[in-house]
């Protein structure tokens, strides 16, 4: 791991914050799929997770999409057109208290990284007071 | 009375803070004249300069339209004006060593 010169902690900063933003991107596609019974390939949307890697640099990334493997939820819905001879249709495996739980906590370590940003500008410019 | 050779720590902050290029300046020889001093670091504004034209095109990408990337533009703006708060710095002490030196009774 190797943290290059001032602008280090910024890049840093700035890879937690990109991050974090492509987590936001993949929980609102699973909120905004969580009633979606026909994701292609006759299956309901399944939903995923992010999972993170180091960048090697010191930062972070997200490494891949990881779907939730778990099993979907079968809901009595005679009437629906996806539902099989039984009247049952599978639901996507989304559970919204869990997105927004999960969108909390991807806001917070959003926030922490701007945090983070905006203290380092703060240390360098008392820093550059020393100067004067 | 102020000793010269401090500017040349000076130019040294300079290269930490800008550590990105430009190491022909070699802060640890030791005879390096005011000049020098004032040389080097003017060396650092065209670096200075880049950053701040690497900033000033991330900015008009986002506002065009090209991009969309806000986080890429306040990592470019944050840059730049740590760049650009040091070189302002290392000149401000530049010019006051200067007039410090020229005010001096002989």
């Amino acid at each position: 791991m190797q943290i290059s010169g001032t602008f280090g902690p910024i890049d840093i900063a700035i890879s937690g914050i990109r991050a974090q933003d492509e987590n936001i991107k993949l929980i609102s596609s699973n909120v905004a799929n969580a009633h979606t019974t026909d994701a292609g390939m006759g299956q309901p949307y399944r939903r995923v997770e992010a999972v993170f890697k180091s960048d090697g640099i010191g930062g972070v990334e997200l490494e891949e999409a990881a779907p939730d493997m778990s099993d979907f939820i079968r809901v009595l819905k005679p009437g629906h057109p996806n539902a099989d001879e039984d009247g049952y249709v599978e639901m996507p495996n989304v559970s919204l208290p869990i997105e927004m739980m999960n969108l909390t906590m991807a806001t917070r370590a959003y926030q922490a990284n701007t945090a983070v940003l905006k203290r380092y500008q703060r240390m360098v410019e008392s820093v550059l007071e020393l100067l004067r | 009375m102020i000793n010269l050779n401090n500017i040349n720590s000076l130019s040294s902050t300079a290269n930490l803070g800008l550590n990105k290029t430009n190491n022909t300046a070699s802060p640890d020889s030791p005879k390096t004249n005011f000049s020098d001093a004032v040389k080097s670091a003017g060396k650092y504004i065209s670096n200075v300069d880049d950053v701040q034209q690497t900033a000033n095109l991330s900015i008009k990408d986002l506002l065009t339209g090209k991009s969309e990337d806000i986080t890429s533009v306040v990592s470019a703006m944050a840059k730049a004006d740590i760049s650009f708060k040091v070189l302002v710095g290392v000149r401000n002490k530049l010019i006051e060593a200067y007039k410090q030196t020229m005010n001096m009774q002989v």
